[in-house]
């Protein structure tokens, strides 16, 4: 009925103001809490000194874009995914490739290392998650023992076990994130929020308790709640897509790169952006960011096919590392944080240190 | 968003005012302590200590290795 119609218009309308003074609510409680600046506080800190960082090592054996990259709570095993349907678990110190499956889809968008490095998941086009136990019983078929864990309704995105091998969290291209039971592949929670594709999510350090983020094509960086699902804060201050979320090693800020050429750093205390990594001469977008062990350096991938190394508290780059020959698509520095790993669209993956 | 319908807008309110009622803290407070973390991190930071990059695995240690 032409009536009905009417009072949904009214009541969406009614709706969407409403949603936009809310949003000018908390504009304004943040602006209160904003006393001092990052940059201010930071000016009596000493400025950092000339860094040599150099590829240590060269991963080469994919045949195409390496699409995403893990490392082994090990510190030395690396897993990586790439657009030819091939994941890849790699002895990073020697350069051996220890395990190989091809997945029954080309591009592998996501991978990741279980925590007690006997299993990796990894998903792509297939719009699932699925988990594969490593064995080194040379008689067995790695893909044999596939399970099916999670199942989007578009790509998968990104995907990380919790801190368990029990749980895994995905991000997908239907906009949402999920949190499965790895074992009965059951859906615990799902996260609904963003308004677009999800493309990345970090887990909170396990000490500041069951939190994540995630970054999307709305441009917005989204906190979740585990337990009850609801979103807890939301930021929306880039101009593109954000295409990596990391959080800072205490757990209190998270830094995000994106499509805009920038990489931002948000205070999830004050709820604010409080510093922002640009530069006028970049001007392609920051495909992956990941910090140093204290927090004090934040390394980012570029689609300029290089990685530029921020001062976190200065805001200033300190060094710009060439190497790759395509973009760099996917970075993380190591566990014990003495090295860290960049996988690129020119087929390899290379340690820094 | 601009496609969202009543219900996805509905959720969208009642996130937004989940969010309001954040206890946020004043950045007098955040940032100091964030910069405390960091600086308590640096000596133990590979990348920002010489002495521990002497170490580092990744590193070679000399030009020629004993076999």
């Amino acid at each position: 009925m032409a009536t009905e119609g009417l009072h949904e218009n009214e009541t969406l309308a009614s709706l969407k103001s409403e949603a936009e003074s809310l949003k000018g609510k908390l504009e304004e409680e943040r602006a209160k809490l904003r006393d001092v600046e990052l940059h201010q506080v930071a000016e009596r800190v000493e400025a950092l000194g000339q860094f040599v960082m150099k590829t240590r090592r060269t991963l080469k054996g994919h045949g195409n874009k390496v699409l995403c990259m893990d490392w082994c709570k090990d510190k030395r095993r690396i897993v990586s995914s790439s657009q030819d349907g091939k994941v890849i678990v790699w002895d990073s110190f020697t350069t051996n490739k220890e395990h190989a499956v091809t997945m029954p889809c080309t591009w592998v968008m996501a991978c990741a290392y279980a925590p007690s490095g006997c299993a990796i998941a990894c998903g792509g086009l297939d719009n699932k998650c699925s988990v594969y136990p490593l064995t080194f019983d040379k008689n067995e078929n790695m893909a044999a023992k596939k399970k099916s864990v999670a199942m989007h309704t578009n790509y998968l995105s990104a995907c990380s076990f919790t801190n368990s091998d029990m749980q895994i969290l995905t991000a997908s291209g239907d906009g949402t994130c999920a949190l499965w039971d790895v074992e009965s592949g059951q859906l615990l929670q799902s996260f609904h929020g963003h308004g677009a594709d999800v493309l990345c999510l970090d887990l909170a350090p396990s000490e500041t308790g069951n939190t994540f983020v995630s970054g999307g094509c709305d441009k917005k960086a989204m906190v979740w709640d585990m337990r009850s699902g609801q979103c807890v804060q939301a930021f929306e201050t880039h101009e593109s897509d954000i295409n990596s979320v990391r959080y800072y090693p205490s757990g209190d800020a998270f830094a995000s790169g994106s499509d805009d050429a920038t990489c931002r750093l948000y205070d999830l205390r004050a709820d604010r952006e409080v510093a922002i990594y640009s530069k006028e001469s970049i001007i392609f977008g920051a495909s992956s960011v990941d910090f140093s062990l204290s927090g004090r350096l934040l390394f980012a991938g570029y689609n300029d096919y290089t990685i530029n190394v921020w001062d976190v508290l200065k805001g200033s780059r300190v060094s710009i590392l060439f190497g790759h020959e395509n973009r760099v698509s996917t970075l993380r520095v190591s566990p014990d944080g003495t090295a860290f790993c960049s996988g690129s669209w020119d087929h390899t993956l290379r340690v820094w240190a | 968003m601009e496609e969202w319908d009543v219900p996805q807008m509905k959720k969208e309110v009642e996130s937004l005012k989940y969010q309001l009622a954040f206890q946020r803290e004043m950045a007098s407070k955040t940032i100091p302590e964030l910069l405390k973390w960091i600086e308590d991190g640096i000596p133990k930071d590979p990348f920002l200590n010489p002495d521990l990059m002497k170490n580092n695995p990744w590193v070679e240690k000399g030009k020629c290795a004993i076999l």
